[in-house]
Order: C-alpha cells, then structure tokens, then sequence
C-alpha cells in the first residue's frame, strides 16, 4: 500500500541531485503512504570498500549494538575506515574483500542490516519524505540513480525496519521498491530457502529482491530475471529494482497498481503517478508512458 | 473566460473557485495543473474548463453537464461517473477512462490504459489511439470507440452496450462476441468523429455481449418454504432444511441462491449477560429521558455529523432489494425517530430522500444509480467495500426484480439476474482509496461525513487502513448480517461473528492508538435493545439494525426475498404484490419498535448505572459461553445463564 518512484540519469553530471529528485517525487505521492518513507541511492564505488547501513536503536542499546557490529566486523577481516550514526542507524564504510554473502548473513546474526554493497545506500525511516531528509541529508545526494517509496502501513507496524526500500538480502548493491501483493509468498520463499537463502523479514518485497539478486548471481541479466518474475510472482505489482549500474520495472498482468513512466535524453524516471513526474518539470506537459500489464523493462546508466 | 493557476493555489480551493464561475456560467482554464488529481470534480454546470497540461486521477470525475479540454496526459478514473457533458483529452488517459459514465462524450487522443469504460452505463468513450487490456469490462451500456487497436479480453463480462474497434482485436472477453455493425451505426460513429474531429478510414468490427451469462440457465422450482424461524432451529445431520436444500440442488444443479442471513448458531450477543442486578429494570416509566442517547457520528475531521436521537442508525438496504414502499416506510420511521436512514445499492429515490431527514447515500463497485445530484442532496457518503453476509461478493438481484423502472434508476439492462461487481474499479488498495475519499470529498465541499461499510473479514488489518485512509466512520457488519440474496453456503460459511468484528476492531485500533480518531457503527444480527447495549458495551459508537427494522414492518421472514414475489409486499418489484404494503401504517409500526429499542437501551443504561449511552463499558459485562469469554476476553460466567443473564441468586 504505497507509492514508488525511481530516477536513473544517463549523463554523468545531472542538474538535479538524485536525493533532491526522489525527494520530490516522493512528496509528490505522499498521499499514497503517510506512514515512512525510504531511499536507496547508489554512488561510485571505490575498489575494495563495502558500505554498510544497521538498525541500531538509540540510547543504551545502540551503544551495546555498535559494539557488537564492530567486534563482527574485525571478526571478519572487515577494517573501518568510517562510521557516522545518523537517526536510529549507524553507517560504516569497511574495506573487504572476502564473500559477501556469507559476510552479509553474518552481518544480519548480529543486527539489523539495512543495506550492504559497493555503491548502495538505503535512508529509511518512519515520517515523510521531507522527514526523513532532514535526520538523513537525502537531498544533498548526488548519485547516478535511485529509487524510492512512501509507505501505508497496513499488515505490519509503523517502524523503520518495516519501511521500504527493502535490500536483497546477501547480495550486495540490489534493491527493491514495490507496491502490491504477491499472493504466493511463502511458496516462493520456501523455494529460495530451501537453496540456502535467508530473509531477514516477512515482507514480499525482500521476496522479490532476493529472487532476482539470486538470479543475477547465476549469470541472468537483470531483465531476464524480471521477465521470469511476472510468470512466477502471483499477486498485484509494480515495482522498481536497482543495481550499481540500472534500474528497471516490472508490472503484473493485470496492472492493478499504477505505474507511469517519462524519459528524455537527460534522464528515465518512473513513479506511480504522473504527478510525482510533473514535480521535476512543473508547468510542463510531459510526454508520459504508461508501462502496459505484464511488462518490464530496464534501464543502464553510462560508465 | 477566468485563470486559475494551480501552482498558486490547490486543487480544493480551485475546484471551489471552478465551481463558483459554474454557477455563474463562466469559463475556466487551468494552468500549472501539473497532473495534480480531482481537477473539476464535482461540477454541475454547463461551462467549458480548460486544462493546460495534465491531470491527475478523477479529471472531471462525479459531474453533469460542463465541456472539459486538458492538453495533455490524465491519470486514473477520466470522467468518473460523468453524466452530461464532454472532455477531450490530447494525450493518453491512464487506467479506467470513462469509469461509470452515464451519458457523457469522452474522447482520448492517445493511448488509453487498462479496463476502460468499466462498469459504463451510457454515453461514448472514444479513443483515437489503442486500448490496453479489458476495455469494457463488465459495462452495462453506451458505446466505446477504439480507432487503434484493443488489448487482450476486450468486452469481459459486459453486460450491455457495444464496442467498435477500428484495429485489431488483440482477443474477445468472457462472453462478448463480434456481430454485424448495422450501416446506421457506423453512420452514426462517423457522425461523432467528425463532431471531435477524428480522422478514421478503415473498418470496425463490432463486439457485443454474448447473452450467455445473462441470466442463471435454471431456476429454482417453488416449494413450500420453511420458515426461517424453523428453518434456524436446532440443527439435526438430516433435518428438513438439509432435505430441501438437496433436492433444490438435485434439479438446478448449481448454488443456490436464498434471502435473508446464515442460520447456523455462531457466538453472538446473547451469550453475553449484564454484570449488574438488574432486578429494578423497567420499574421507571420515565427512564427515556434520565439518560442522554443523543449520539454524533461522523464529524471527527470537520464533515456536518449525523445527529442521532439514540445510538442506532438504519442498516443498509437497497431500493431494489426491498420495494420502493418499503424504502419509503423506513424512511418515516427513521425521521420519526430521529435517526439516519441508508440508501444501500442501487441509487436514491425521490419517495426515499424525501421520508428519512438523515439518509446516506451508498456507492458500490457497480455504481448503480450513483450520481452527483443525490451526492450533494444526501447527508452522508458512502463506500462499500463488502458486507457481512457475504464478504467478498457483490449483491445479487434477481431477473423478476430488475423491473424497468429499477433498471432506468440503476442503468442497466432490465430482466438480468444482476450480480453486481464484487470490487470498485478504482479501489485495488488503500492507496487507490485515499484518492477516492478524497474525490467524494471535492466533489461535496468537504461537507459530508465519508463512512465504510465492511464485512468483518481481517477486521484488523481492514480497520486500520480504514482509519488510516481518513474516513470519518466505519459500518461494520458482522457474519450474522443478512441480504436480500445471496449464495446459501456464503450466508453459512463466510466472514466471521459480529461479536470477533467489534472485538477486532476496537483492538486493532487501540493497537495503533486511534481509538478516538473514528466511530465504528456495528451491524450484524442486532436484534433489540439489549443487544445494541452490549455492542455499545464492547466499544460499538452506535449500532444499525436492518432484519429487525423490516420484521417490524411486517416481513414474515420466509427468506424468498431473492425471488420477487413478497406476499407482504417488502422484497418485490411488482406492483401487483407491492400494493398490499401500507407505507404510512408500516412506517408506524417501525417508528413504534425503534421507540421500544430506545426504552430498551435507556432502561438498561439506566440499571447498570450511567447516565448516559457513551458510558457503557466492557465493566458492564460478563460472557455466558467459553467460546464468547474467548473471544471477547470477558470474565466467563456460568452462573448468570440461569436467570435470563441475570445472576442466579444465592441460597441462604
């Protein structure tokens, strides 16, 4: 129960911040979901360095976590070379260069991953968009690409953990903004478990970013992951997934949850509404495109 | 012709700047709209309004006689539930264009999205570009005009109406067919491209509904009916009613299809007793006015409340359903009374609005008989989202009840067993349902409460998107609810008690902490008095009561309600039967029990010691069944069955 959005620029030098576009779009749909607000936003990577993000909490117990993340990560041959606590979370940059996956599992033993990868960073927390940028600085994040979600908490409680966007958990650098239901969630997430995988919660959307991380971890391209998606996801959806290097979309067959796209040469970006893209061109008409049912597609930003 | 600039203002104060130059029958144009949602809806005049740009969702949505231009895109629900009038769009139109319409010409220039034209009763929706998926799905009337190409499952389950598709047809709906075109009818589509200025030089195929699902393939054969009071009795493995319901089924060899609600004994009100002694109840015959009733529902977020004598309201119940006299006599009992009355599905008569002072005015996923006009006359709005006899389906009315008049009221066909669709086509979440709320609110000034009806489901999940989504109070109807017609083993099997509904509800608000922002109205086999103290009781703002109204206006309970022949004239169509009902005497006799069920409840609260109905509380109770001290966590109780609900007394 939501609204999404993502932005993706071709160009290297962009005349919008990322954090500051998905800010506007977001604010742009907010009526879609007052309850918390998420970005995952990607910069360059720099050789041998991971970017970690964890639920810490405040007070006593986020003094007790941090410790224990640090004792894990010198445990595993990650070294610090900067940490900042910001909000309810506390973010790390280590050099590593061992398993990822197996560190991430170890990682989410100790406390509550938020994102892992190279390039990825994942802001999220309860509030609005405007909310979240004040304790975060979104808005001075100045990526190649992002995607973002407002959230209606429905099933599940109003916490920063509960908010989207969601990590492929294990897999570093992929994420996941989603609105609808996959109906066949535990069959499919039995599936993936039953091969190893863990879920960190029992949320769809880390479903959907797990199933195609595993599947771009077997050598499918990211568009071949999110065609096999729409055969095997059951449910209503639209949702946006990132990479280091593209984002894309997929959409059920029977398009119950909005989706609208605009793209020119500067940049591609996709929201649940139209309106969230007329907030980056206000007073202009856009030549918009409505992604048809059953459809999906990605777009790479230039290197 | 006047400018509004929406990157000034906002939509609401410009819809009422849109609406004030209507009435004097000034143009508009709209700049900077930027696809902002609900631009002009809610418009009634005959003035031409041009947007410069996009739109958002509902452009034109819930209106009757105004010229829409927008230059370029619009998003979901184009023309929602237009009536006159006509708006031209220049680019692509979202999902559902042409949502519901009932007489208006929308033409798209571009694209349009999935299911256009849903549930359309009258009136043309054209596009010059291609229809995606599902283009008139379950429409019921007018024509859509598709100059590109039409996407899978065009004309799914419509019902009425015709479909011209220029291009090719990417496949035909469930029982939707391609027929002839007639030479008038292509003269008469030439006529409205040229009117728009469309150029089109191939040929249409023509797709029409195939007439196969129309109605049931059999009927049910009459015998003599049980009555429901036998009929509910103890349950035996082969008992008359099982007899019956196997040798109905033996000759139609389907579902069978019954009034009234589920008959199985289900934990319920009755297996709750007053803690007090209630011994002195009833001594005092002037108890009425010791206790305040007086009860406000609906005004939390600014909307003019309902103002209730007492703490019950008139359970939904459709035109259509029950006959007009029926409506009518409820109507006067409720005024008389001094509490709201509802107009359930199938739109609002002139006899009905003019009997209840406070009536509500329903709207269901099928939109029939909904409009702006009985919008703005009614005193409350209302989405229903399902119903306690039967969650998850739509309403059914039967072939011998979808008479003429009723059909022109609803705009659908006449003589189709109608079963009504189970979803809204522009509520698939509780994202898409804020911006509905927010439609109905534009389109009234902000001035109407807006309520839910539900059927107890996940009540617990569904009452916070509820209270979440900002409506301004809940009807929540529990399993033991009825219906005019329904499938037997929905009424049976399907939802879950009234007594689980409250308890869900308030704990799920409690939960969350927004107990205060919302008033849950509970229905579901109240039957008194007595029960709609103990709902107040367990949390209930005010209850509503539907069987126990129509009984008191006679109804005989037979629970052939489906069929349309009523002997007392309540569930009928027909002129012929309906005359034996007598509004004004029947009015009397509902007015009379509504008056009792007051002097129920102020007795009662009297007894257990309040001075008021909103003082009520879980304290006041005690469960007489282990199944009803489960469920509702009050202290089990045994000992107060053997008097009534009354504690037994003690020897010595």
């Amino acid at each position: 129960m939501c609204g999404i959005a993502g932005i993706l620029f071709k160009g290297s030098h962009p005349d919008i911040a990322a954090g500051r576009a998905l800010i506007d779009m977001l604010d742009g749909c907010q009526h879609r979901g007052p309850d918390s607000t998420g970005f995952a936003l990607y910069r360059d990577a720099r050789p041998g360095e991971l970017r970690l993000r964890f639920f810490v909490g405040d007070g006593d117990e986020a003094v007790q976590t941090v410790e224990r993340i640090k004792e894990a990560l010198a445990e595993h041959q990650a070294r610090i070379i900067e940490e900042e606590a910001i909000g309810t979370s506390q973010r790390f940059t280590v050099k590593f260069d061992g398993d990822v996956q197996a560190f991430a599992y170890a990682m989410e033993n100790v406390a509550k991953v938020i994102s892992i990868g190279t390039s990825l960073d994942i802001v999220k927390d309860v509030g609005s968009a405007h909310d979240v940028d004040d304790t975060y600085r979104v808005k001075s994040f100045d990526g190649s690409h992002g995607i973002g979600h407002v959230r209606l908490a429905t099933e599940s409680d109003v916490k920063p953990e509960a908010s989207h966007p969601f990590w492929a958990t294990g897999f570093a650098d992929v994420a996941i903004v989603h609105n609808g239901q996959i109906t066949n969630y535990w069959k499919m997430r039995r599936r993936l478990e039953r091969r190893g995988f863990q879920f960190n919660t029992d949320n769809d959307s880390e479903l959907i970013a797990v199933y195609l991380a595993d599947k771009m971890s077997q050598g499918i391209t990211l568009k071949d992951a999110l065609a096999t998606s729409i055969d095997d996801m059951d449910g209503t959806f639209s949702f946006l997934v990132s990479t280091k290097d593209e984002i894309g979309y997929a959409k059920d067959r029977l398009a119950a949850k909005p989706m609208i796209k605009y793209e020119n040469d500067d940049l591609i970006a996709i929201a649940s509404e139209e309106v969230s893209l007329n907030r980056l061109f206000p007073g202009q008409a856009l030549n918009t495109m409505e992604p048809p049912p059953g459809t999906y597609d990605t777009w790479q930003r230039s290197t | 012709m006047a400018t509004i600039d929406l990157g000034d203002i906002p939509v609401r104060q410009a819809n009422e700047l849109i609406r004030e130059y209507g009435a004097k029958g000034e143009d508009v144009e709209v700049v900077n709209p930027d696809a902002r949602h609900h631009i002009g809806v809610g418009l009634i005049h005959d003035i031409s309004v041009r947007v410069r740009g996009s739109a958002g969702y509902f452009c034109a949505g819930l209106t009757d006689g105004p010229r829409f231009i927008v230059d370029n895109n619009v998003g979901w629900g184009l023309a929602d539930n237009m009536y006159q009038g006509s708006i031209v769009v220049g680019g692509n139109a979202g999902a559902i264009a042409g949502v519901a319409i009932r007489g208006a010409e929308v033409v798209v220039g571009g694209n349009m999205g999935s299911r256009a034209g849903q549930v359309m009763k009258a009136g043309t929706l054209c596009c010059a570009g291609n229809a995606n998926f599902m283009a008139g799905y379950m429409m019921y009337g007018g024509r859509i005009i598709i100059l590109g190409q039409s996407g899978e499952r065009v004309g799914e389950d419509m019902t009425g109406g015709d479909i011209y598709v220029g291009g090719a047809v990417q496949s035909l709906g469930s029982d939707a067919v391609q027929t002839d075109l007639p030479a008038d009818e292509l003269d008469a589509i030439m006529e409205f491209l040229d009117r728009y200025e469309l150029a089109f030089t191939g040929t249409f195929k023509k797709i029409v509904n195939a007439g196969k699902k129309l109605r049931y393939a059999t009927s049910e054969s009459q015998v003599r009916s049980i009555p429901f009071f036998t009929f509910s009795g103890d349950s035996e493995y082969w008992s008359p009613k099982i007899q019956e319901d196997i040798f109905i089924k033996s000759q139609i060899g389907r579902y069978r299809i019954r009034g009234y609600g589920g008959a199985r004994v289900l934990p319920h009100l009755s297996d709750l007793a007053f803690k007090s002694d209630l011994t002195g109840v009833g001594g005092d015959a002037d108890v009425v006015s010791k206790v305040d009733m007086h009860t406000l529902i609906g005004g939390k977020n600014g909307a003019q409340p309902l103002d209730l004598s007492m703490p019950l309201m008139i359970a939904p119940m459709s035109y259509g359903a029950l006959s007009s006299s029926t409506k009518q006599a409820i109507g006067l009992a409720s005024s008389m009374s001094g509490i709201a009355e509802n107009t359930g599905e199938g739109g609002m008569s002139d006899a009905q609005r003019g009997a209840a002072k406070q009536l509500i005015f329903q709207c269901l996923g099928g939109r029939l008989g909904w409009n702006i006009h009985d919008m703005l006359r009614s005193d409350g709005l209302e989405i229903y989202i399902s119903q306690g006899a039967k969650p998850g389906l739509g309403g059914q009315l039967m072939a011998k009840k979808v008479t003429k008049e009723l059909a022109e009221i609803r705009g659908i066909p006449a003589g189709i067993d109608l079963r009504s669709p189970s979803r809204h086509p522009d509520i698939l979440g509780a994202d898409d349902l804020v911006i509905k709320i927010e439609e109905f609110r534009e389109a009234t000034g902000y001035r109407l409460p807006v309520s839910v009806k539900m059927g107890a489901g996940r009540v617990h999940d569904d009452i916070k998107i509820a209270v979440k989504d900002g409506f301004d109070f809940i009807e929540l109807d529990g399993m033991q609810g009825s219906t005019g017609a329904g499938a037997a083993e929905v009424l049976e099997y399907v939802g879950i008690p009234t007594l689980s509904g409250i308890m869900g509800a308030v704990d799920a608000l409690d939960e969350i902490g927004r107990r205060d922002d919302i008033e849950i109205v509970l229905m579901g086999g109240i039957r008194d008095g007595v029960d709609a103290v103990k709902a107040l009781c367990l949390g209930a703002d005010a209850v509503a009561m539907g069987t126990a109204t129509i009984i008191a206006g006679g109804c005989i309970a037979c629970m052939q309600c489906h069929v349309g022949q009523c002997v007392t004239g309540i569930a009928t169509q027909d002129p012929e039967h309906e005359k034996r009902y007598k509004p004004t005497l029947e009015a009397e006799n509902i007015h009379r029990f509504l008056e009792a069920v007051r002097w129920q409840m102020a007795a009662l609260t009297h007894a257990l010691g309040h001075s008021a109905t909103h003082q009520l509380s879980r304290e006041d109770l005690v469960a007489l069944t282990p199944e009803a001290a489960a469920i509702t966590r009050l202290p089990y109780a045994p000992e107060y069955r053997d008097r009534g609900g009354q504690p037994a007394q003690k020897a010595g």
